[in-house]
């Protein structure tokens, strides 16, 4: 094992951009090194967003380290990118089977199923959910979290002990970043790259609160914009002005991993609306790095 | 995602990232299977990989007929899942790649991110001559080891 | 000269306008183009195309009406995109120096009679 990863260290550090991190990282979780299975894994996933293996092992090492709500954001953004990931399915239906949700953990197993009619830990899983869902802990799902990959059958070491259900999302802190920025935070939003709302609010024009729909749309907005203008040889992204009949809206990008959101009435000049944008960037900008 | 080949990880890897293809398959000519994903049983991908050979084999073959060009690619819209089967040349020979994609991606950009794809598996393939595909003795656990390494199993 | 080609001229007029094309929302393809060498129809085309639709969501996300007009601005120009009718884009690629006011007039104006 040590000789595997030091093999796979080497490879990683000859070629940066090779996928052996997805290698190194399981067999340093598999080591029980998970601080390290962390790092590797969080250097993997900021050169391939969007690799759903990338994902599901940060996923795994966020479930060694405890971090449930961690881990199950990191199990869904796997699933976006690959929508039949059998082990995310089987992940998410293990914190599920954790909080008590049984109905919903079974639903993520019969879509496992589903996936790959193959895989018998999946079936086992079931039995086991169905036979005694009162039961908490991770034996009924030890062998239905293991990868898939071959020859990783070992039992795995330094699995934390049953915790309650996973955590909620991380609270924001009290103060808003748009405090001073404008009369009232409706209508500025900010976002992080997973499409959560990290400070602010919107409100539909039906009068419901709209920022968790909007902000889930804009999750990947920064990495499609950058992609744009690079693509175009137009360099990096500064902003988009928007144009509806109901609305003048203003995305920004206060850092590479949030986009800012200004939503203001047709009336108000675009231009306008682009400064109190700006202005929110700035205080935004400022915001994260203090909570950060 | 797997592959046969180390070198194809990458580029693939990238293609997915950008097209949000929900199943790539790159295959030879002859059917061939070189790297997949999204793909959850071995029985299907074998049948996929057969039949998008059969596909293009028949449409170049109709182009031939007819004096035409090959087809460059092929693309299929479904009310809810696309196809876009393309044949492309590599080092390695002629390759085809099949991709079934929804509605949150396009045939534009799977397209676009296709004909990236098809430069970078040129630039990194290695450049030594592959062997002459044959069929061997042991055709049968030679293709059992590919489907193990295909699907991890 | 055909509405496309007319919508096209009009908006490649425009100062530091380096070419503009009609495309396909839904599938990003180009349906017309008149571009300036090393602009990349197809590209703009599709990448312009998945933005225009992830804003879209956007914009009923809050329960507002679709977007009529998009700038993406980046530091070597922008991108700018009109919605119009049946499916189509119009969208034009232009440098930093280029009358973006100007050229939103036009498109506008040319978006409105797409389709």
């Amino acid at each position: 094992m040590i000789d595997e990863i030091r093999t796979l260290t080497q490879r990683l550090a000859d070629e940066p951009s090779s996928l052996a991190f997805l290698e190194l990282g399981e067999s340093l979780r598999r080591r029980g090194q998970v601080g390290a299975a962390y790092k590797v894994a969080r250097g993997g996933l900021n050169r391939y967003p969007g690799l759903a293996d990338a994902h599901d092992l940060m996923a795994r090492i966020l479930s060694d380290q405890g971090d449930f709500a961690g881990a199950f954001d990191a199990w869904a953004d796997a699933l976006r990118f690959d929508p039949m990931r059998t082990g995310a399915l089987k992940g998410i239906a293990f914190l599920y089977f954790r909080a008590g949700d049984v109905d919903a953990a079974l639903d993520h197993l019969h879509r496992a199923a589903e996936a790959d009619p193959d895989d018998p830990a999946v079936p086992q899983a079931i039995a086991r959910v169905r036979r005694d869902s009162r039961e908490a802990g991770r034996a009924a799902f030890a062998p239905a979290l293991e990868p898939l990959e071959a020859g990783t059958e070992e039992p795995v070491a330094g699995r934390p002990e049953p915790v309650p259900a996973p955590a909620a999302p991380p609270v924001p802190p009290s103060d808003s970043p748009f405090t001073g920025v404008a009369p009232e935070e409706e209508g500025l939003l900010l976002v992080d790259a997973n499409g959560m709302c990290l400070a602010g609010s919107l409100t539909g024009r039906d009068g419901t609160d709209a920022a968790e729909r909007v902000a889930a749309q804009l999750a990947g907005l920064t990495r499609e914009a950058a992609r744009a203008t690079r693509l175009l040889g137009l360099g990096s992204w500064h902003s988009i002005a928007v144009e509806s009949p109901d609305a003048h809206l203003f995305l920004a990008s206060p850092t590479a991993e949030t986009v800012l959101l200004a939503v203001r009435e047709p009336e108000l000049p675009m231009a306008r609306v682009g400064l109190l944008a700006e202005r929110a960037t700035r205080a935004a900008r400022g915001w994260l790095e203090r909570v950060q | 995602m797997r592959a046969l080949e180390p070198w194809v990880e990458a580029p693939l890897q990238a293609f997915l990232a950008e097209s949000a293809a929900r199943l790539t398959l790159l295959m030879t000519s002859s059917g061939q299977v070189v790297a997949q994903h999204g793909f959850g049983r071995s029985l299907d991908v074998m049948t996929a990989a057969a039949l998008g050979a059969g596909i293009v084999a028949s449409t170049e073959e109709l182009a031939r007929l007819m004096g035409a060009p090959k087809f460059e690619a092929l693309v299929h819209h479904g009310g809810h899942q696309s196809c876009l089967l393309a044949a492309f040349a590599t080092p390695r020979g002629r390759w085809i790649g099949l991709v079934v994609f929804g509605q949150e991606t396009s045939v534009g950009i799977v397209q676009l991110f296709f004909d990236q794809l098809v430069q970078q598996l040129t630039d990194s393939a290695p450049r030594e001559q592959a062997p002459a595909p044959r069929l061997a003795e042991n055709f049968e656990h030679e293709l059992d080891a590919s489907l193990r390494a295909l699907f991890g199993r | 000269m055909s509405a496309a080609q007319v919508a096209l001229d009009r908006v490649t007029r425009v100062p530091g306008v380096r070419g503009a094309l009609i495309a396909s929302s839904t599938d990003g393809l180009v349906v017309a183009e008149q571009l300036m060498d090393g602009v990349d129809g197809r590209a703009a085309a599709a990448l312009t195309g998945s933005l225009v639709a992830r804003l879209a969501r956007t914009t009923a996300g809050a329960g507002l009406r679709a977007p009529v007009f998009l700038h993406l601005r980046g530091e070597g120009g922008s991108i700018l995109a009109a919605p119009g009718t049946d499916g189509l884009v119009l969208v034009a690629v232009a440098g930093p120096e280029a009358n973006v006011g100007l050229a939103r007039l036009e498109m506008l104006n040319a978006a409105g009679r797409l389709g």
